[in-house]
């Protein structure tokens, strides 16, 4: 597929239009995705947090611990849920998931502390941990650890559609462009020749350009201007120019 | 929902029953024969069975559990129905493997109270499968289901909100983890660490240990934790690290025997030679197999072992009931549930799990007994809350009554001599 030279630039410009807008759409696109499911995982990992606190008032306060152990055994089947635990009022552990033992940065931090904090646990990995207060807190925390390992795959395979669709959008837009600039173009080319012809005084030129003679538009009006422009320039021509469909009005 | 672990064609099933009257109602004028003799059952109950529902472990890590249960009930009721049945009824379970798993167990549980309709719940195993169960009881309570003679000590099926739906016959986790506190600090073993199955039986467990440990003004010096459905050949050295930092005097187990045996296996390989307790879920003579069939010098592990049971030794033969389990465990000796016998599995010719399940299935045929002749589960409660002093030849009464909802409370204490499990007479001279 030819493009033309003076279409060279066009094309270079819807490319590079096409890329800036497929750059900043993939950045925005990024920006937004990953603050709004970061946030949603936050979010939802605080929902859980209250809701196993709000059921954990009743069981401890008035059943055995294993029914506190069973809540959050099911929590833990969520996606992205990696460790909960929850402690009474004197930060003793009540409950939890994790397995060989409680990690020493947990046992060694504030467990009343219900800001959400980032913690590396040796062996385990990153997570966000969330807390909710039990009773406001005179019962106790419940904690959720939300594996960031997760959650960052999750929001970089959303992330990763956008992307992919974006670079389908550009490649179809890219070859699209070329294919239009080409197919505009034609008539110029074909207008060149025809130009290129009658300087030469080609015999032939009329009939295999028959077709661009015909048309309506400005490369037409162009090649009945060059056919006239000849045949006054050498009037021999004006017999040969009647083979033409349709003479220079 | 998942199916169900169906491992018997269920002919209680109300559906069965509807297709198979549906299909003899049309094939009969062509076999020139009137429909006749289809069992039709209600509540589990037909003319000539009664049927209990049963989801325990039948496959998987802990399946020696639900298997030697099953073998223990199965010689019981082999003998009434040989007898006769109870008003000429059979006694039958239908059996579900849950794999020792909560969901498979919600489901198979679901089956039998929706589809089978099957007269009571009975012969399961396992906290954390039991406690997933017990809403369901809660949901169907107009149905009148009760669940029967768990194998498990755990505390939500013995009291609010699930307590009414339950009756124990073994005594408590809490009862037990009680008595090994108490013994170990009788002996001056006050450092006591907790090794656990991380999930609700091993916290039932925890939490007993925890309560028992407060009464002396003492707390758990470590704990350590393990994922259900670990095995024997798994590695649980860093668990013996965390207990040994620790430097505990006697640790408690609360877990299943494959993950047990592999504790006990690397404690004693990683220099942690102090008692270590079992409770009686942990299926003794399944532990006591898998140490002496990987380790050479096995007493060299088992000197350090000391297990609590719920049911007197199945050697001591003075007591009626233990003579009569170990005369009906030779006469019948029941195998692995058809249906899950893959060969793998070998059985014992007596347990400490299998004489629980005979006992459970003599307490629970004269409870169908008083329940008469005409069995409805709306009679089932009254029945039980009839038994005042029943001697099951134990040497303990069963009594139940509207604020007792467990039977037996007596704990035992066995340790390893000559491959077997003993009592343990002398605590201080064992452990000292």
């Amino acid at each position: 597929m030819k493009i033309t030279k003076l279409f060279q630039r066009t094309v270079f410009g819807i490319i590079a239009l096409f890329g800036l807008i497929g750059i900043s759409t993939s950045v925005l696109s990024i920006n937004a995705v990953d603050s709004h499911l970061s946030k949603e995982y936050e979010s939802n990992s605080e929902g859980h947090a209250r809701t196993i606190a709000d059921a954990s008032v009743d069981i401890i306060l008035n059943r055995d611990l294993s029914s506190l152990q069973s809540l959050i055994d099911q929590f833990l089947k969520i996606q992205g849920i990696e460790y909960i635990y929850i402690t009474n009022e004197n930060g003793e552990f009540l409950a939890h998931t994790f397995v060989p033992g409680i990690p020493q940065s947990i046992l060694d931090s504030d467990v009343s502390n219900t800001e959400t904090v980032q913690r590396t646990i040796r062996g385990m990995g990153d997570f966000v941990e969330v807390a909710s207060p039990i009773l406001a807190g005179v019962a106790g925390t419940v904690h959720i650890g939300m594996d960031l390992k997760s959650v960052s795959m999750k929001i970089q395979a959303a992330i990763g559609a956008q992307v992919y669709l974006i670079a389908i959008v550009f490649i179809v837009g890219f070859f699209s462009a070329i294919w239009f600039v080409s197919f505009a173009s034609k008539p110029i080319v074909q207008l060149q020749s025809y130009a290129v012809g009658l300087a030469k005084s080609d015999s032939n030129e009329g009939s295999s350009f028959a077709k661009l003679l015909e048309r309506k538009d400005e490369a037409g009006d162009l090649a009945r201007l060059f056919q006239y422009f000849s045949t006054v320039a050498d009037p021999s021509k004006l017999g040969e120019d009647q083979n033409s469909p349709e003479s220079t009005s | 929902m998942s199916k169900p672990r169906n491992i018997r064609i269920n002919p209680t099933s109300r559906r069965n029953v509807l297709k198979s009257l549906l299909a003899g109602t049309i094939a009969a004028p062509f076999i020139g024969r009137p429909l006749l003799g289809q069992e039709v059952f209600s509540e589990g109950v037909s003319d000539t069975q009664i049927v209990l529902g049963t989801s325990a472990a039948f496959s998987g890590p802990s399946r020696g559990l639900g298997i030697e249960l099953y073998r223990g009930s199965t010689a019981y009721f082999t003998h009434v129905n040989e007898q006769g049945g109870l008003f000429g009824r059979k006694i039958r379970q239908q059996l579900y493997d849950d794999s020792y798993q909560p969901d498979p167990a919600v489901t198979n549980t679901t089956q039998l109270m929706v589809e089978d309709d099957v007269f009571a719940l009975f012969g399961y195993v396992g906290t954390p499968t039991v406690t997933r169960v017990l809403p369901l009881l809660k949901k169907f309570q107009d149905r009148k289901f009760m669940l029967m003679f768990p194998f498990t000590g755990a505390q939500p099926q013995r009291e609010f909100p699930y307590g009414d739906f339950a009756f124990n016959l073994r005594a408590s986790y809490r009862q037990e983890t009680g008595g090994l506190v108490d013994n170990f600090v009788g002996i001056g073993r006050e450092r006591i660490g907790v090794f656990y199955q991380a999930d609700a039986y091993g916290r039932s467990g925890w939490a007993g240990v925890r309560a028992a440990l407060s009464k002396y003004g003492l707390n758990m010096v470590g704990e350590a934790t393990y994922r259900r459905g670990t095995k024997f050949t798994a590695n649980l050295r860093e668990q013996v690290e965390i207990l040994k930092t620790a430097q505990p005097q006697a640790i408690i187990c609360i877990g299943a025997y494959a993950a047990c045996a592999a504790f006990l296996r690397d404690a004693i390989d990683g220099g942690l030679e102090v008692p270590i307790a079992n409770l009686s879920f942990v299926g003794s003579e399944n532990l006591l197999k898998l140490i002496d069939d990987s380790q050479e010098n096995s007493e060299d592990y088992t000197r350090f072992l000391v297990n609590s049971q719920v049911v007197p030794s199945y050697s001591d033969n003075t007591l009626p009931g233990v003579e009569e389990y170990n005369e009906f465990m030779t006469r019948y000796n029941p195998t692995v549930p058809e249906e899950f016998d893959d060969d793998q599995y070998t059985t014992f010719d007596r347990s400490f799990v299998s004489l629980e399940g005979f006992l459970n299935a003599k307490l629970m045929t004269e409870i169908l007994r008083r329940v008469g002749e005409s069995p409805s589960r709306l009679d089932l409660e009254s029945a039980v809350f009839s038994i005042t002093d029943f001697d099951l030849g134990i040497g303990e009464q069963v009594s139940f009554h509207t604020d007792r909802r467990q039977g037996l409370d007596r704990v035992y204490y066995t340790v390893v001599e000559d491959g077997v499990f003993v009592p343990l007479r002398n605590w201080k001279g064992t452990f000292s």
